[in-house]
């Protein structure tokens, strides 16, 4: 009973990481998927959007700013507030940048926001980093603080995804797939091209700034290291690239089962002998990589495909009919 | 092949969980250590230290009543995300009664204030050093054997004026531990009268330093304090210095306390021109001894960093569980105080047995660890003993004990 108990608590904790990095993916969904921008520097956003959260909802502390105690919807509304407007600057300077430059530029935004909020020690408590964040529910019994926080998620999630799915039937989605698949026929027929890349960056990187924010009143602790590229880039790319691009549901499947495999293959190396248990938890590093290489090979375009609505196909049935 | 794969990641899963739950006689203790990661090779000893006294406990009559005390390895990749995630998974899936970790201050942080606290399961670090622990709202559930920052810092300024030196530059490696560290040592050092010449924060794993130790060299400098691990720039600092005629004395705190410091530079070079502080045991006391022995013979190295603290945590919660009478996460808390002394039958490393009986006979115990007395505060925490550590005529290092 205790066991099942326990289980069923790190269901919750999976589903809540799941979510958070859900909710990311489909910030880069607006970018990759719907735009085509390679965007390499969600690190920055999502560091960015967590320490606004944090800094501004702490309760006052000598070794960082901030410290205003604000209530966390606040928090998270300034977060997106924050990665937006870093993301508007950046986008305005490098839009017309292609594919891997584009990728090279926002890599290299991510690490300079990240080496100055590791660096500005007065103002973020440098490496040492944020503490005592206030989390939604926490003062509510276990087990419902937990899943109180995983309902606050997954609602968002669901949100965005309704969100999402409507835009990208609107004609405001079409043009962006339009945009992405054939640039020079979409400009011919007179649309802004850059005005509507620019407000995709924008749009993505918010949501990747509320993840952030998520993920910092969740841990209640947000430092640097939270921004590393390898856990808070990659991995969120191959979530979204095994969840299926351009496809919304897609970019949610991936990072829960992306976030569970990761999570969970640590319960079967746990099991072995001491010599091996060291050793294997690099070996988990490397089963990531392996996992996106037979994913793609069975899936070209990860799991769940780009569904294209027949636009087309019903402008000429209403045509026929007339 | 999609089918064959998933039908076989199913079946390994469901015999992994069945494997864990089948064995009703283990005791789980969740043991989070940052196993990859920016410190992995520091960890390995730890751990080491973590299982050596598991080994003994389970040698000598095991825990209760003959129930197997089982340390559940999880991996914290000094982060505080996987610290959470780590923390997560021992607490609940492998329903540990209490839990030893994590490394880092970070992981620390994250997966106390997320996790242990809220569920109710006594965290017991043996190398959080992090002075903002000490003020966590804990109910009582996060102790440290590893004294915090505030005090090693304290230790060096102090050896530092004591050597005479008056002027220091100081760089640290930009990573929580040791820009913990260097914030204490130079209130310390400028409170006893010393001037800092130049203060650089450094990135770690860098090829050559040779820029950042010109900028500190600027001023009139006696030495340079390094804050940083010896892998990750401090060596590479040393040498930087040497070539350049920049410093030739220097002063360091643990995290630059390895063999290699000595193989790399040359010992003819630093002797006398270098000291390293380190979180100690006095390797004179019994307790130390009886450790150092064991752990020698399981072909580790007892002066490692934080390894002997590693034993004693473990040691330490087997004690809990033990005077707790049961396995119940709710009283561990007070029992690990109880046990951990001030007062009562002196049990040092290696003692189970002992232990066991004194229990039984319902004895108050004093546990002194290899590491120290291990006599908790109200927050939790131990003071510190430091030893400096300088290179000997054989070319090794020498270890005198700060008094």
């Amino acid at each position: 009973m205790e066991q099942m108990y326990g289980i069923g608590l790190y269901a919750v904790s999976l589903l809540t990481f799941g979510g958070i990095y859900a909710v990311m993916a489909l910030g880069l969904n607006v970018q990759w998927g719907f735009t085509g921008m390679f965007n390499a520097g969600i690190a920055g956003f999502f560091a960015i959007g967590a320490y606004t959260s944090a800094m501004l909802t702490t309760a006052f502390s000598e070794r960082h700013l901030g410290g205003l105690d604000l209530p966390i919807v606040i928090g998270m509304i300034a977060a997106m507030i924050a990665a937006g407007i870093i993301a508007w600057g950046v986008a305005k300077i490098c839009i017309r940048l292609r594919s891997d430059y584009l990728a090279i530029a926002t890599l290299g935004i991510a690490e300079i926001l990240r080496l100055i909020l590791k660096n500005e020690t007065w103002a973020t408590n440098g490496p040492r980093g944020v503490s005592l964040v206030p989390k939604p529910f926490e003062t509510w019994p276990e087990p419902w603080n937990q899943l109180a926080f995983m309902a606050l998620v997954l609602v968002i999630v669901f949100g965005l995804y309704i969100l999402l799915e409507r835009a990208r039937k609107a004609p405001w989605g079409r043009v962006m797939a339009a945009s992405r698949e054939n640039e020079p026929a979409t400009r011919a027929a007179g649309k802004n091209v850059d005005r509507l890349r620019i407000e995709a960056f924008v749009l993505g990187a918010m949501f990747m700034g509320l993840g952030g924010a998520l993920m910092a009143h969740y841990l209640k602790f947000i430092d640097p290291n939270a921004a590393d590229p390898l856990i808070a880039t990659f991995l969120i790319w191959v979530m979204l690239i095994v969840g299926g691009s351009a496809n919304n549901k897609g970019a949610i499947l991936g990072a829960i089962l992306i976030w569970t495999i990761w999570s969970a293959t640590e319960l079967l190396t746990s099991r072995l002998p001491d010599e091996f248990a060291i050793r294997t938890a690099y070996v988990r590093v490397f089963l990531i990589g392996l996992l996106l290489q037979i994913v793609l090979q069975r899936f070209p375009n990860g799991i769940l495909p780009e569904k294209r609505e027949k636009a087309l196909a019903a402008e000429r049935e209403r045509h026929s009919q007339t | 092949m999609t089918n064959s794969i998933k039908r076989l990641t199913l079946a390994a899963s469901a015999l992994a969980l069945m494997a864990g739950s089948a064995q009703a006689a283990d005791i789980n203790v969740g043991s989070v250590a940052g196993v990859t990661g920016p410190i992995a090779e520091l960890v390995a000893p730890i751990v080491a230290g973590r299982n050596l006294a598991g080994e003994h406990v389970n040698a000598q009559g095991g825990l209760l009543d003959g129930d197997t005390y089982n340390l559940v390895l999880s991996d914290s990749q000094c982060d505080p995300k996987a610290g959470v995630d780590a923390g997560t998974k021992v607490v609940n899936v492998e329903q540990v009664v209490a839990i030893i970790g994590a490394s880092c201050s970070g992981a620390t942080n994250g997966m106390v204030q997320s996790v242990t606290i809220p569920a109710g399961v006594v965290a017991l670090s043996d190398s959080a050093t992090a002075p903002s622990i000490t003020e966590l709202e804990d109910n009582d559930l996060v102790f440290r054997v590893a004294p915090s920052d505030a005090y090693q810092g304290l230790a060096i300024a102090q050896l530092a004026i004591d050597q005479g030196y008056k002027k220091l530059a100081m760089t640290y490696s930009n990573d929580d531990y040791n820009a913990g560290i260097a914030t204490v040592f130079e209130q310390a050092f400028q409170d006893l009268g010393g001037e800092i010449t130049a203060n650089q924060a450094h990135e770690p794993n860098k090829a050559s330093y040779r820029s950042e130790i010109s900028t500190l060299a600027g001023g009139d400098a006696e030495g340079l304090a390094i804050f940083a691990y010896y892998g990750g720039s401090g060596i590479t600092i040393i040498r930087n210095s040497l070539e350049n005629g920049l410093f030739d004395k220097f002063m360091a705190a643990d995290g630059m306390f390895d063999a290699s410091v000595i193989e790399q530079i040359g010992a003819d070079t630093l002797r006398g021109n270098i000291f390293i502080t380190q979180s100690a045991s006095d390797y004179a006391d019994d307790s130390y001894k009886a450790f150092a022995e064991a752990f020698e013979a399981t072909g580790n190295d007892p002066v490692a960093p934080y390894a002997a603290h590693g034993y004693d945590a473990s040691f330490l919660l087997a004690l809990a569980i033990e005077k707790a009478g049961a396995a119940d996460r709710g009283a561990i808390s007070a029992a690990l105080r109880e046990v951990a002394g001030p007062s009562g039958t002196v049990i040092r490393p290696g003692e189970w047995e002992k232990a066991k009986a004194a229990i039984a006979a319902g004895e108050d115990i004093n546990y002194e660890g290899a590491s120290g007395n291990v006599d908790f505060d109200e927050a939790g925490d131990v003071g510190g003993i430091y030893s400096v550590n300088t290179v000997g005529d054989d070319g090794s290092w020498a270890t005198n004990l700060i008094q």
